[in-house]
């Protein structure tokens, strides 16, 4: 099949080296493109390189390099001489007619050649995607995971057969057409662990359900795979790319779960992804205490500095069948210390039973058993703590 | 009438790039599993056929034009003899749209079945209710019901049909995802198509009332094997959890019309005993009292099987003896799982009043600075709160009261000589009280409290 159109022209001018500079000439060989490769490597840029064999005789040599209807970097083409390279086949300098999207190469050779050169430029608009399928075992404890590379080719410039060369894995040969799209499977594998995460955190979610009238709170819900040998991954970093979650629903067929993307997750690193909201995990946390202690006045009277002794309650529901660890994170602003945590009365200590992530924000891991016959699981945090040096606005 | 075919073309080449169509098939599909989605405008679909394929090399192409498919959740998977078959690119060709081919490299000849995965637009589902008061009010039937709706361009006969409950977390529309140019866009920017992978605008599907699918009747089965000998019954519906989610199955299969609709039956429940609350917080409602009917789903209440999703309920309550009904009123309740306690807001109360009545106001305690200003002082404010229950009914009320600050202390005024109740209060957050108590049949009651709030310097009176 050789349908395409030809848009990239290489044109081979030889010029007597009568030193007459003339207008240009076109078309005078036109070799053919031999071994292609498509370079994937970058995310941004797509690397194309291309052999040709060019006619050169001894002496200066124009060659003129062209192409309409393609988006080619002009400042990244390149050519290299591949039989001889160095002083026998020499570029000496490239110039850019005016109005054009062309260039032409003065070449200094050594004798007569039928030179392979290699001529690579980057070209705009052909391109990879990553996507990923995994399917989750009912249980929720591993995923068969897939990943298939996309290839676009928008160029304008068909492909017949060209080498493709990712960041790693072997090349594979593959035609591709202008505005043809390939899917392909490229990473399969089997039985990775995952761990499901449920995440409160307050300061992007509802505190109250009670005041939303009638809709629910849902608690994000993610699967978080890591990307390393303990998983049957770990080879190389993952390509970010949109990742679309099923699960085995053990009578012999799939629901879906959700969808999300996901960035580059590098080898040793965690992939988390956001598949939907848990409603069945209620949390209401409210405010009860908030009051102003230890002000300090100036000569005015006026409050200049106070401290505040607050009391923050949450209450956290499990009205699953199957027990969960809610993942809760809080926060409080500005200098601060907690006089007193506890979770159903027992007290937690910092660093022990809860961590912190940062100067302002809480972390905090409940671990709720399943509901019972007597309801949901329940649990109570309570947060008495207090900020200090909090200057009137 | 099936308004659009899905053809599957096997195309056994013997070199590859000459693209020699030996063989043309339309295979039947085998079955058909639908699997649809309410918090998002999402159907799975799972079609078995049979092919046919020569050893070596085939294309089998698949096209979709006039549908609302998701071209890039297309999946191929042999059913058996995997090992023998490698499925080894999807293309989307170019210059044609709503058509894609998969190269399959076979190792043997003949028929083998195989499973094609989707996402597809314009199937939905949701749920409604239909509750029936008794005359007393104590107790209800509920009676839950799916309405399945088909704007999807494709018939879908004898298709093993499921729901889910639950929110799923989607990037893009699938309609969108449908109606675009190349399966994965562009690189190339389109006018008036997204790029590749953006986040979704908006998840919740706008529902096409279709209309002649109430003609579907609610319990004159539905065919497809539900019927059994003798009478025929409603189709029972087989609820299971999986991960986040409940999982709906109806039983037999369903055939849904492109642009029909069908309501089933998914639970009944009887005698569930309900409380008439009645909730009154001027933050929230504007002086009004609000009507709630109050239960759980639970097995107390003859419910508590499954979550129950949300939807809108009607409801209505038994007027006299000969089986008449009046409407009550109607809402919409949230998901509520197993365990939880439903509060279904039947809409400002007709019968029931609340009033506050602000009886006294002053001030006290006042502070003054080094400049003679004022840095401190209470207010005291005693209110008066009326209830009217002209019911015939015993009611539970929730009074919730806001002072605006979170220094404040309460207690309670004997205003009415009436204290045949006791009634109490919680402290609800930092800044409201929340009073609950119970009324007699057709009974006026009147209580009172006096709240008073603190107010700079005065604010360090309050209990540390």
């Amino acid at each position: 099949m050789n349908s395409k159109k030809m848009t990239l022209m290489a044109i081979v001018l030889l010029l007597a080296a009568s030193g007459v500079v003339q207008a240009r000439i076109k078309l005078v060989a036109l070799p053919e493109r031999g071994a292609t490769v498509i370079r994937l490597d970058n995310p941004q840029w797509t690397l194309i390189e291309e052999e040709r064999v060019l006619t050169l005789q001894q002496g200066i040599n124009k060659v003129d390099f062209s192409w309409k209807g393609v988006s080619i970097d002009a400042d990244s083409i390149r050519l290299r001489a591949l039989d001889h390279p160095g002083k026998e086949v020499t570029l000496l300098n490239v110039s850019y007619p005016p109005n054009e999207a062309a260039l032409v190469w003065e070449i200094s050779c050594a004798d007569n050649y039928a030179e392979n050169v290699r001529i690579s430029y980057l070209l705009r608009n052909i391109d990879r995607l990553i996507t990923y399928k995994a399917i989750a075992d009912k249980p929720e404890t591993f995923v068969d995971l897939k990943s298939y590379l996309v290839l676009r080719n928008f160029s304008g410039e068909d492909f017949d057969k060209a080498r493709v060369l990712l960041d790693y894995g072997e090349a594979f040969e593959q035609g591709i057409d202008h505005e043809e799209t390939k899917q392909m499977l490229f990473l399969k594998a089997d039985k990775v662990p995952i761990t499901k995460i449920w995440t409160f955190d307050a300061a992007k979610l509802p505190w109250d359900p009670e005041k939303l009238e009638n809709k629910n709170v849902g608690i994000p819900v993610s699967y978080r795979i890591v990307n390393d040998a303990n998983s049957g991954l770990g080879e190389f970093a993952l390509w970010g790319g949109k990742a679309r979650l099923f699960q085995d629903d053990g009578q012999e067929s799939t629901i879906f779960l959700g969808e999300d993307v996901s960035g580059m997750v590098p080898v040793g690193e965690k992939m988390e992804l956001y598949i939907g909201d848990s409603r069945d995990i209620v949390v209401t946390q409210r405010k009860m205490k908030d009051i102003q202690i230890n002000k300090v006045e100036n000569n005015n009277d006026k409050v200049i500095l106070y401290d505040t002794d607050e009391v923050i309650t949450a209450k956290i529901e499990n009205f699953k069948d199957g027990a969960a660890v809610l993942t809760m994170i809080q926060h409080i602003p500005g200098e601060w210390d907690m006089e007193k945590c506890t979770v159903d009365g027992k007290e937690w200590k910092l660093g022990v039973d809860y961590k912190k992530k940062n100067a302002n924000t809480l972390e905090f891991e409940i671990k709720l058993p399943a509901r019972d016959e007597d309801g949901p699981a329940a649990k109570e945090l309570m947060m008495h703590y207090h900020r200090r040096h909090v200057r009137p606005r | 009438m099936k308004r659009v075919i899905i053809l599957l073309t096997i195309i056994a080449t013997s070199h590859l790039a000459e693209g020699k169509i030996d063989l043309v098939t339309l295979p039947e599909r085998d079955s058909v599993q639908l699997t649809i989605y309410n918090s998002a405008d999402l159907t799975l679909v799972r079609e078995q056929r049979s092919l046919t394929l020569k050893k070596g090399w085939n294309w089998l192409q698949l096209s979709w034009a006039n549908t609302l498919i998701d071209p890039t959740s297309l999946s191929l998977e042999p059913l058996a003899g995997g090992d023998k078959l490698e499925i080894r690119q999807l293309v989307f060709p170019a210059r044609t749209q709503q058509v894609g081919q998969w190269l399959i490299h076979s190792q043997i000849s003949g028929k083998l079945g195989f499973e094609i995965t989707y996402f597809t637009s314009g199937l939905s589902w949701r749920a409604f209710y239909m509750g029936t008061l008794a005359q007393d009010e104590k107790t209800m039937e509920l009676a839950g019901y799916v309405r399945i709706a088909n704007n999807s361009g494709e018939e879908y006969e004898n298709a093993q049909t499921r729901l889910i409950v639950g929110k799923v977390h989607i990037l893009d529309q699938i309609a969108e995802l449908a109606k675009r140019n190349y399966p994965y866009g562009s690189p190339i920017p389109v006018p008036g198509e997204r790029g590749g992978f953006g986040r979704a605008s908006g998840r919740d599907l706008r529902w096409a009332e279709v209309d002649h699918g109430l003609r579907q009747g609610l319990s004159c089965g539905y065919g497809g094997g539900a019927a059994g000998f003798g009478m025929a019954r409603p189709k029972e519906i087989k609820k299971e959890g999986l991960s986040e989610y409940f999982l709906y199955t109806i039983e037999g299969t369903e055939t849904i019309a492109d642009k029909w609709g069908k309501r089933l039956l998914s639970f009944e429940a009887e005698d569930i005993e309900v409380e008439s609350l009645y909730k009154y917080d001027e933050e929230r409602w504007r002086g009004q009292t609000i009507r709630f009917v109050k239960f759980a789903n639970d097995e107390e209440h003859n419910l508590g099987e499954t979550p129950i999703p949300n939807g809108n309920v009607k409801i209505y309550r038994q007027a006299d003896d000969l089986g008449h009904l009046s409407y009550v009123g109607g809402t919409s309740v949230k998901y509520i799982p197993v365990d939880e306690e439903v509060e279904l807001n039947l809409g400002p109360a007709r019968l029931v009043s609340v009033e506050p009545t602000l009886m006294v106001f002053k001030t006290d305690n006042y502070r003054f600075d080094s400049r003679r200003n004022i840095a401190g002082w209470d207010e005291i404010r005693t209110w008066k709160i009326e209830i009217t229950n002209t019911r015939e009914l015993p009611i539970e009320i929730e009074i919730t009261r806001g002072f605006g600050t979170a220094y404040w202390t309460l207690v309670y005024v004997d205003i009415a000589s009436v204290a045949d109740d006791a009634i109490s209060y919680e402290k609800h957050d930092a800044t409201h009280a929340r009073f609950t108590l119970k009324r007699t049949p057709r009974s006026k009651w009147t209580f009172g409290y006096t709240v008073t709030t603190y107010h700079g310097v005065r604010e360090e009176v309050m209990p540390k």
